[in-house]
């Protein structure tokens, strides 16, 4: 155990001695700033655009730009992204050290190679976990100090849920919650994709192009894509928007929650039977 | 002169009269229905009341939320919430607006029609000007109590709502208990890039059990404070 614990103090130091650790707060401060700013500007036009259908029949009152719609706002846009951001750092965990010939040194510590590649990626997961704190900080703290508190119309393609602003709070620490086992699925794979590979940039680009797939798939109304749909993790990645949903479908995040679960235990899986057998001779 | 009027002119008069004698009747009983009505929402100068509106529109959820209403005469009319509301467009003076300016249309009675055990003449009211909005409202009125149970209002930029009242004890005033709108609803769709609703692979079952349904919103008033003065400053948005 202690000697994990400084493999995984170890690792952290060498995610935060890299620049490219801080590309993820970098990209998110810049991106949240840029959409607090679009909203602060011309976030009524926005809304207007979304709700003109419902107002050909209906009066909606009450303020609905508001700092919990901003934040919900935020996180939609930047689900997709931040996969990309996490797989930045954890995509090099293993191949960064093969590329900078550290490897051989690395697991002739007295450390097993699973106790090794477990630090590793609970390194990844500390890392991921500050993400989003970041983002939680940055996003609901600022929008709710720019633009109040309020209820938040949740939007869907198809439907619009409101859900009152004294009932909001628990479901954002939910939905990041969710969102930080979504990211997990995504640090997993990029490891595991890490270990296979002898070079930085392999993995990172691999666990990008296989979000960007099966996002696509994901997005594209084709009935064949229906059938797959269910099965690919990404789905499964924005359970942290059933929170907002109500009632919550309990029974649809536990669900989305064991697919995420049996991807993470299985990328890790392989990762630790491939590394124990990788070759560090060579 | 000596006038001598054949049969058939005797009964053209006669023809003549009582069609004019009974229309005038006609046209001025539903007057009168509306005009009692009138007169008891005249007597309310300014009000305020609790609201609770719910909500059932089939791609809209939402909890029931509170608000306050504030009205003052002739039209000003102000609902307060601290939450979100859909309201229906014609709102819950619309009513009294239409019947109030009684130079601006003909009434007819159409007809007896029971509305929930209550008996209730119907009267349909026809803007005079061809530039109104409204084009057609329809009134189920309880001519004992002068307050009416149910309304169809067709207007050129809303369309059609019906709403039925429920009173209580400010019946005395035509204020009612309870208003259930009943809308038509079109069908909401917004763009995925916008909504960012990706992955969603459920959204095109929900949609199909979406289409062609009916909206109701309920609005239940309470604690109405009736002629206690209310700031014209409080109908400024």
């Amino acid at each position: 155990m202690k000697l994990f614990t400084a493999s995984l103090y170890t690792e952290l130091i060498k995610i935060v001695a890299k620049p490219r650790s801080y590309i993820g707060f970098i990209v998110i401060t810049a991106i949240v700033a840029l959409i607090q700013f679009a909203m602060w500007i011309d976030g009524l036009n926005f809304i207007n655009f979304i709700t003109g259908n419902v107002e050909q029949t209906f009066l909606i009152e009450g303020k609905i730009l508001n700092g919990s719609l901003v934040t919900f706002i935020i996180l939609q846009t930047l689900i997709v992204h931040i996969p990309l951001l996490i797989a930045l750092v954890t995509g090099d965990l293993i191949s960064g050290e093969s590329a900078m010939g550290t490897l051989r040194a690395l697991v002739s510590k007295p450390i097993s190679r699973t106790a090794l590649l477990l630090s590793k990626l609970c390194a990844g997961g500390i890392y991921t976990l500050l993400i989003l704190l970041w983002l939680g900080i940055i996003s609901l703290g600022l929008a709710m100090y720019v633009f109040g508190n309020g209820d938040l119309i949740v939007l869907k393609s198809e439907e619009l849920i409101i859900l009152p602003s004294d009932d909001l709070l628990w479901r954002f620490f939910c939905a990041f919650g969710a969102a930080f086992v979504a990211l997990m699925v995504i640090a997993s794979l990029s490891l595991m994709l890490s270990v296979f590979s002898d070079n930085s940039i392999g993995p990172i680009i691999t666990t990008m192009g296989i979000i960007i797939l099966f996002t696509i798939i994901g997005t594209m109304e084709i009935p064949i894509f229906d059938k797959v749909k269910p099965y690919l993790f990404t789905t499964h990645m924005i359970v942290w928007r059933s929170f907002f949903e109500s009632p919550v479908d309990s029974s649809q995040i536990l669900h989305s929650f064991l697919v995420m679960v049996f991807h993470i235990t299985s990328f890790i899986t392989i990762a630790i039977v491939k590394f124990n057998k990788k070759d560090i001779l060579t | 002169m000596n006038f001598k009027i054949s049969f058939f002119n005797k009964s053209l008069i006669i023809l003549l009269l009582s069609f004019f004698t009974g229309s005038s009747i006609a046209d001025e009983l539903p007057r009168q229905y509306l005009r009692a009505i009138n007169l008891k929402f005249a007597q309310v100068n300014n009000y305020s009341a609790s609201i609770v509106v719910t909500t059932e529109i089939p791609f809209i959820k939402m909890f029931p939320i509170k608000a306050t209403i504030y009205f003052k005469q002739p039209d000003l009319l102000r609902i307060k919430s601290k939450s979100i509301a859909i309201l229906p467009k014609q709102n819950v003076d619309q009513l009294f607006k239409i019947m109030a300016d009684t130079a601006s249309y003909e009434a007819y009675l159409q007809g007896d029609e029971p509305i929930n055990g209550s008996e209730t003449k119907l009267v349909n009211i026809v803007p005079i000007s061809d530039t109104s909005d409204v084009v057609l409202a329809k009134f189920w009125i309880d001519i004992k109590k002068s307050v009416v149970l149910k309304s169809q209002i067709t207007t050129r930029t809303n369309g059609t709502i019906i709403a039925n009242y429920t009173y209580g004890s400010n019946e005395r005033y035509a204020l009612p208990e309870k208003i259930i709108f009943t809308v038509d609803t079109k069908k909401f769709k917004i763009p995925k890039a916008v909504s960012a609703d990706l992955n969603n692979y459920n959204a095109a079952q929900n949609d199909k059990a979406k289409l062609g349904k009916k909206g109701k919103i309920t609005i239940e008033f309470s604690n109405y404070l009736i002629n206690k003065g209310i700031s014209s400053e409080l109908f400024i948005k």
